[in-house]
């Protein structure tokens, strides 16, 4: 790995984890902690992105230490974004989005036994709630874990992957040639 | 116990962890849980309220007094975990997981009053991992602060361009790219920055780094590492049996 690489994955899993001071002001419920993965990956391909993922996660649990369960599903994404790279899905908001919302359901789909036989549903505040909420409509213990995972997963991750899609198109052309996938994601290479 | 080598810290912190969720509950997370609390109380070491990770371990002090404040911590963190456990679970399930969770996060809001960043990379360049790994963690734990007051003041300088956080679903995700867009392509504009200053300063790839100060590694703690990974597989072959 170069060291403009070795040095993107730390900027990249800062990124995921400053961005809640975002979130916070816009008071929206997304959590926007895979955007560093998926950016990394979308620039400087799987590997890369999987050490933004590994990271993100880790320096996480130094905050909530249950994010640690979840690095499974930091390295999903980061494949799920490699293909999406390849395929060159982030050249438009109208690829983007769907891919998005793909990976919601991916994600929800891996992260819900985790959540289910570690943490019995109660990872988050919201999560907990929506999965109660599936309870009471009358869904199984795992069947209303997956409701609450994938209501918080579902608009996140295609939010995540818009805007991804954003800086991808925003980076100067010279500064996105720095990075081997960046121009390939967009569909420019 | 700071003075104690890095990875007896994480292996302490790990082997709890895991026999928590390894041991018959309620008594076997129980126990786990007690050691952990008995650990935080005696850590030696506070915690500065509203610090960033990885910053949190202040001066050292005998006794018990710093190690309240850890241990109100980790009560204060596991606490809403109780509450949810409560409404979606039974009271048997609810003790067993939510001891459990407790145990986690009183591991590792131990480890972090405990560890100090900089003695884990020390630890790990003298036991031979690459630099380059070293500085992934110490990097990101530098740059999320900076990030994140970075964050806040283009919060603020939006606002005084007139931006409202505010309103429907429409403005409210308009607003989250007015303020993300800045953030992150600042952060990737210094990614060459960054790169030039590793080099100059000869993190190369597949360079070795002397430390500077090693933490001593002595044989009693390599003797309780391996005692615990014996430990936690003979927990697992007890419970596959």
């Amino acid at each position: 790995m170069s060291v403009r690489l070795l040095v993107l994955v730390p900027v990249a899993a800062a990124i995921s984890l400053a961005l809640s001071a975002v979130v916070d002001a816009v008071a929206l419920p997304l959590f926007l902690d895979t955007t560093g993965t998926i950016l990394a990956t979308a620039l400087a391909g799987p590997g890369v992105g999987i050490a933004t993922g590994v990271v993100t996660s880790a320096v996480n649990t130094l905050r909530n230490p249950t994010f640690w369960p979840f690095v499974v599903v930091q390295i999903i994404v980061a494949l799920y974004a490699w293909a999406a790279a390849r395929a060159g899905l982030f050249r438009s908001f109208r690829t983007a989005i769907p891919a998005g919302l793909g990976l919601g359901v991916i994600a929800s789909v891996t992260s819900t036994p985790i959540s289910y036989l570690v943490f019995g549903c109660t990872t988050t505040g919201g999560i907990a709630l929506t999965t109660a909420l599936g309870r009471a409509l009358g869904l199984s213990p795992l069947g209303a874990c997956f409701f609450g995972s994938f209501v918080s997963d579902f608009g996140d991750k295609a939010v995540t992957f818009a805007l991804v899609t954003s800086v991808l198109h925003a980076l100067p052309r010279r500064t996105a040639a720095r990075f081997p996938w960046a121009l390939r994601a967009i569909g420019a290479a | 116990m700071t003075r104690l080598h890095p990875f007896t810290l994480l292996a302490l912190a790990a082997a709890l962890v895991a026999l928590a969720w390894l041991l018959p509950a309620p008594w076997g997370a129980a126990g786990t849980l007690a050691v952990a609390a008995v650990l935080a109380l005696f850590s030696g070491a506070g915690l500065t309220p509203g610090a960033s990770p990885g910053s949190t371990g202040t001066g050292m002090s005998p006794g018990w007094r710093p190690g309240l404040v850890v241990l109100r911590t980790a009560v204060v963190t596991a606490a809403p975990f109780w509450l949810f456990l409560f409404i979606l679970h039974d009271v048997s399930t609810t003790v067993a997981l939510g001891l459990r969770i407790t145990t986690m996060v009183a591991s590792v809001v131990w480890l972090v009053a405990v560890l100090a960043p900089a003695r884990l990379v020390e630890a790990m360049v003298a036991a031979g991992w690459r630099a380059g790994t070293a500085y992934l963690f110490a990097a990101t734990l530098s740059a999320v602060p900076v990030l994140k007051a970075r964050a806040q003041r283009i919060v603020e300088a939006q606002r005084c361009r007139g931006l409202s956080p505010r309103g429907g679903l429409g403005p409210r995700v308009r607003a989250l790219r007015a303020l993300a867009l800045p953030l992150i392509l600042s952060a990737l504009h210094e990614v060459d920055e960054r790169a030039l200053a590793l080099e100059s300063r000869g993190l190369v790839p597949g360079a070795r780094r002397t430390p500077l100060a090693p933490p001593p590694d002595r044989g009693a703690e390599r003797a309780v590492r391996w005692a615990l990974v014996a430990l936690c597989v003979a927990a697992l072959v007890w419970r596959l049996a």
